[in-house]
């Protein structure tokens, strides 16, 4: 009966991808991209209680630990996507412009298989963002890919609290049709939607007085708790990052002075695909740029998007990362990154910094992430090949020590889940009806109208 | 003379609401008894006077005037308690949309209940379903023929599905039907078509500030009240008011949440709020012991257990793995309940045949639950999570009559419902008698034929094929196809070029109930679709 047990547990742990390994692991002679000091060939890296422990070479494994051998591999930290919607069960809150009160935490799904899909592709964290059809959308989660955990699990503990705001053609809307009856949301402009945020930070500036008055005892009244401006006043506080969708420069740089206005810094500009025109302005405030590394010229919005906008950021001292916003994309971020080798001739280190340390920085979890260095948590992926091949596949991912995401373990485990399958198939409850039965159901296409820039047969909307 | 009086009793009780169904004695005899609440009896007699039960067990002699029923070693239990429906309550008496159905949103919230709420449709918890039920007995008879005695009745739609009512299901009035009321405040995981909250997100933001405000609503009166001078005073607000006793506890909150992170969110307001938490659905419950241990809810186990309705279409991908591991796992469940200790109930979640709740039964004591647990879960259990368990679930002297015989295994196809007490009143449960064929001589509607339409469906609009065929005497048959499959029309009525109907479609494997209202203007059709998911409109046009 135990036996069963132990045997029920372990075949569980082994279905959720988690090898049940505790304590040290110790990946033994690779050649290390570590995204911060250049490579390091032949070396071995010892991790322990989920930290990166040591980095050297001839590190002799304590008993217990785990031993890969990689030799003739590569290890780079893990991927971190800036810009997800994965494992969500909504995106958008579209009924109204300014949506600050919800928060990607209350519909996060870690159930979700993209999520074992972007382990694959060797991301082990990524900002989950609210869809671009507000102004002002919701509060973003920082996750690190812990597949088969419970929701909390995947949160980054002391990541800083975000938001998603966007400007352009999906905050206004502009390929919404209406029939008779149904009003138009404001704004329909892209002065509105600079106007929708000017006017809902005023309104937050507003709230956070009633709040210091209240303090002071100078109202007798406790104002009202409100969940749409309490996070517009943290991003005044400067305690919450702003991640803005957008695309023309004209409006990034508008959002600009409205936060120098407000006095506060913008997070990141997301997709900037327009970013190369004010390069100098973006290094001045000190916003990240999280960016497509192609996709040029999807949209109207998108004409004036370049190949080299990657290489004029970095030139120009921006911190540049490059996202996916897909769950499809999200698997080859490595190959993307090695396409800003190519325009522009941007450096390795720096091109692989564009997908791990960069967006680390942007998220504002650098001081645990996004290198391959001593102390900082055990997010690596071993590689077959350099990363920036297009041959190169991921081996194994680990997040934070334990492997999320190893190849050899998943080709083993394929039998089984068929075996498994069959089984299943052969239940009642899973049997088709026969004769008699509904009529076969024929799949359509279905828009995922809640998905803003995702892509539809593998191009960005 | 002795016989005038009688006569005169008669009419007095008749006078004051009670029938002389009801003030008759009744006698089970040479019955097996399931009290629930203490051993089975294996040969015994139960008396029923006045609505209650008189007297339980081995050795009592039926009183002289009680009519005797010889269960011939039938077995008798406490009625079960379906502890989750939409039963009695009526169709809104909204106006059904006319020519300017195509208008959308501003049409629908055009024929919003009245109301001096905030909040729009379905995010007033102040609803209350005792209002919106009518007491006509026949509309129980599928439920009662199955040997229900009771049920937890809630609203259909929005995300506050109404403060839900324990009726029986017999009466001559609303007020005799109640057992309790309000029983519980309902939150499904709803959207508000056109408006916020518009999905998810907005669903979890909205509810939390309505939760907080309320708080601060009742922060505030209790300032007001203990001086209001210097004060404004707080504005009423039903809304806000009718969330107090849940945040104080007194009431408990019934989240309609079936699957795994459906759950975890009900869990996280629950925890949020302090709330007093009870899950219906929980078919993922096994899932998350852990969670609902922690946060000391309970469970309403849905028994429209998942099962696979269509072929695959030659071209389909395999069904998920997930899909095919949740079915198998789902009849588990309320066994993992039990052996965590959670209390749990049963609710027919949607069934639309009756029969199959005890099928369905069978399969989850083949899942692990035994006998007995599923039946205390059926009965005293579902009375216990509502605060009831002093006067009814279970069958003790003093309690509400209310008892289900049943001939053969209650969890066999062979078995027969002989005799159902509500409320002390006696029913014996017939063949269901065929639909009364309608008065020859009317002419159909002529609003017959093959309609295009659209259901807008936020974000993404579904097309349908919609199939009107009045048939006389104001009947109306038909079916709705659509992505979700063909569904046949049921309870269909025309009047005038107004119709509705109710019909079933399969949604991620489960079935769900809809109903379908609409008119017809010359070529158009326009009305709309409710669900437990929300209330959306649908328009098109005829196919000549």
């Amino acid at each position: 009966m135990r036996k069963a047990l132990v045997a029920t547990i372990t075949a569980a742990l082994l279905a959720l991808g988690v090898s049940a390994q505790t304590g040290e692991v110790l990946i033994k002679n690779a050649t290390i991209l570590t995204a911060s000091r250049g490579t390091i060939e032949n070396s071995d890296i010892l991790i322990r209680d989920g930290k990166i422990a040591r980095i050297a070479s001839n590190i002799s494994a304590g008993s217990g630990a785990r031993v890969i051998d990689a030799t003739g591999k590569f290890v780079t930290p893990g991927i971190i996507d800036a810009h997800s919607h994965t494992m969500m069960n909504a995106v958008n809150e579209g009924s109204l412009s300014v949506t600050s009160m919800t928060r990607i935490r209350d519909v996060l799904n870690p159930r979700d298989v993209a999520i074992y899909r972007g382990l694959a592709g060797g991301v082990t964290a990524a900002l989950l963002l609210h869809g671009s059809a507000n102004a002002i959308g919701g509060q973003s989660s920082t996750v690190k890919f812990k597949y088969g955990r419970d929701m909390e699990d995947f949160l980054v503990e002391g990541a800083p609290e975000g938001i998603k705001f966007a400007m352009g053609e999906n905050p206004k809307r502009s390929s919404q049709t209406f029939t008779g009856g149904q009003t138009p949301r404001y704004p329909r402009t892209r002065m509105g939607v600079l106007e929708t945020m000017r006017d809902a930070f005023v309104r937050a500036r507003d709230y956070k007085q009633s709040l210091d008055d209240f303090r002071a005892k100078k109202t007798r009244v406790p104002p009202r708790r409100d969940m749409e401006l309490e996070p517009l006043v943290e991003i005044l506080e400067g305690r919450r990052l702003v991640h803005a969708h957008g695309y023309r420069s004209d409006e990034q740089l508008n959002l600009l002075r409205l936060a120098e206005e407000f006095g506060f810094r913008v997070g990141t500009l997301q997709h900037g695909l327009e970013a190369y025109k004010f390069a100098p302005e973006i290094a001045k405030h000190g916003a990240g740029v999280s960016i497509f590394i192609d996709s040029w010229s999807y949209k109207l919005e998108a004409y004036d998007s370049i190949p080299y906008n990657a290489f004029i950021l970095w030139k120009n001292g921006v911190n540049v990362s490059i996202n996916s916003d897909s769950n499809e994309r999200m698997r080859r971020l490595n190959l993307d990154a090695a396409k800003v080798m190519k325009y522009g001739g941007v450096p390795e280190q720096d091109a692989l910094q564009m997908i791990t340390l960069n967006p680390a920085k942007q998220l504002g979890i650098d001081r645990r992430t996004g290198s391959v260095d001593v102390n900082k948590d055990a997010d690596l992926v071993i590689w077959s090949e350099h990363p920036f091949s297009p041959y190169a596949h991921v081996e194994k991912t680990i997040v934070e020590g334990e492997i999320f995401f190893d190849r050899a373990e998943d080709i083993a485990r394929r039998s089984q889940l068929e075996a498994e399958r069959k089984q299943l198939e052969a239940l009642d409850i899973n049997k088709a009806p026969g004769t008699g039965g509904t009529q076969p159901r024929i799949p359509q296409e279905r828009i995922r109208g809640d998905l803003d820039d995702a892509d539809r047969d593998g191009g960005h909307r | 003379m002795k016989f005038k009086l009688g006569l005169l009793a008669a009419l007095a009780a008749g006078m004051f609401g009670v029938t002389g169904a009801h003030a008759q004695s009744y006698a089970i005899s040479n019955a097996r008894i399931i009290t629930v609440s203490g051993a089975a009896i294996d040969r015994g007699t139960v008396v029923i006077r006045d609505g209650l039960i008189e007297a339980v067990g081995a050795n009592i002699t039926p009183p002289a005037d009680a009519k005797v029923f010889d269960a011939g070693g039938a077995t008798v239990y406490p009625g079960f308690f379906d502890a989750g429906t939409n039963l009695g309550i009526q169709a809104p008496q909204r106006p059904a949309p006319g020519p300017g159905g195509q208008a959308g949103q501003a049409g629908q919230a055009a024929q919003s209940t009245p109301s001096i709420s905030n909040y729009p449709e379905g995010l007033r918890p102040e609803d209350v379903i005792a209002l919106e039920l009518s007491a006509t007995e026949s509309q129980f008879e599928s439920a009662r023929n199955a040997g229900f005695t009771t049920a937890l009745t809630t609203g259909r739609t929005g995300i506050f599905n109404g403060q839900s009512a324990v009726i029986n299901l017999a009466g001559d009035s609303v007020g005799a039907m109640i057992v309790k009321s309000p029983a519980a405040l309902h939150i499904s995981f709803a959207t508000i078509s056109g408006r916020y909250p518009g999905s998810l997100l907005g669903m979890m933001s909205a509810t939390r500030q309505l939760f907080y405000d309320a708080r601060r609503h009742q922060e505030l009166q209790r300032m007001y009240e203990a001086d209001p001078r210097g004060l404004r005073r707080p504005a009423a607000d039903l809304s806000l008011e009718a969330l107090i006793p849940a945040l104080d506890r007194r009431m408990p909150v019934v989240f309609h949440a079936n699957r795994e992170m459906e759950i975890v969110r009900a869990l996280e307001l629950a925890k949020e709020f302090n709330l007093r938490t009870i899950i219906l659905g929980g078919q993922e419950s096994g899932k998350v012991i852990d969670r609902l241990k922690a946060a000391n809810a309970s469970v309403i186990f849905s028994m429209n257990l998942p099962k696979r309705t269509t072929a695959a279409s030659p071209d389909a991908d395999p069904e998920p793995l997930e899909t095919l591991r949740f079915r198998a796992e789902a009849p588990k469940t309320a066994g993992l309940l039990r052996s965590a200790d959670i209390p749990f109930a049963f609710h027919s979640g949607g069934l639309t045949n009756m029969a199959d709740f005890f099928t369905n039964a069978g399969i989850v004591v083949q899942g692990g639950l035994s006998r007995d647990a599923l039946i205390r879960g059926l009965t005293l259990g579902a009375a216990e999570i509502f605060g009831i368990a002093d006067r009814t679930g279970s069958i003790d002297a003093g309690k509400i009559a209310n008892l289900a015989v049943v001939r053969g295994d209650l969890f066999d196809r062979t078995r027969t419902v002989t005799h159902v007490f509500v409320d002390g009143k006696l029913f014996e449960p017939k063949v269901p008698a065929t639909p009364a064929a309608g008065t020859p001589g009317t002419t159909p509607a002529a609003i017959g034929g093959r309609y295009t339409i659209t259901v807008d469906v936020p974000g993404q609009p579904m097309p349908g094929t919609l199939v009107l065929t009045p048939q006389p005497g104001n009947v109306l048959t038909g079916s709705l196809e659509t992505a979700l499959g063909p569904a046949t029309a049921r309870d269909g009525k025309v009047t005038g070029n107004n119709f509705e109907f109710t019909t079933t479609v399969i949604l991620e494997g489960q079935e769900m109930v809809i109903f379908v209202r609409g008119s017809v203007t010359g070529n158009t059709v326009s009305g709309t679709v409710e669900s437990p998911q929300g209330t959306v409109p649908f328009s098109g046009t005829k196919i000549p």
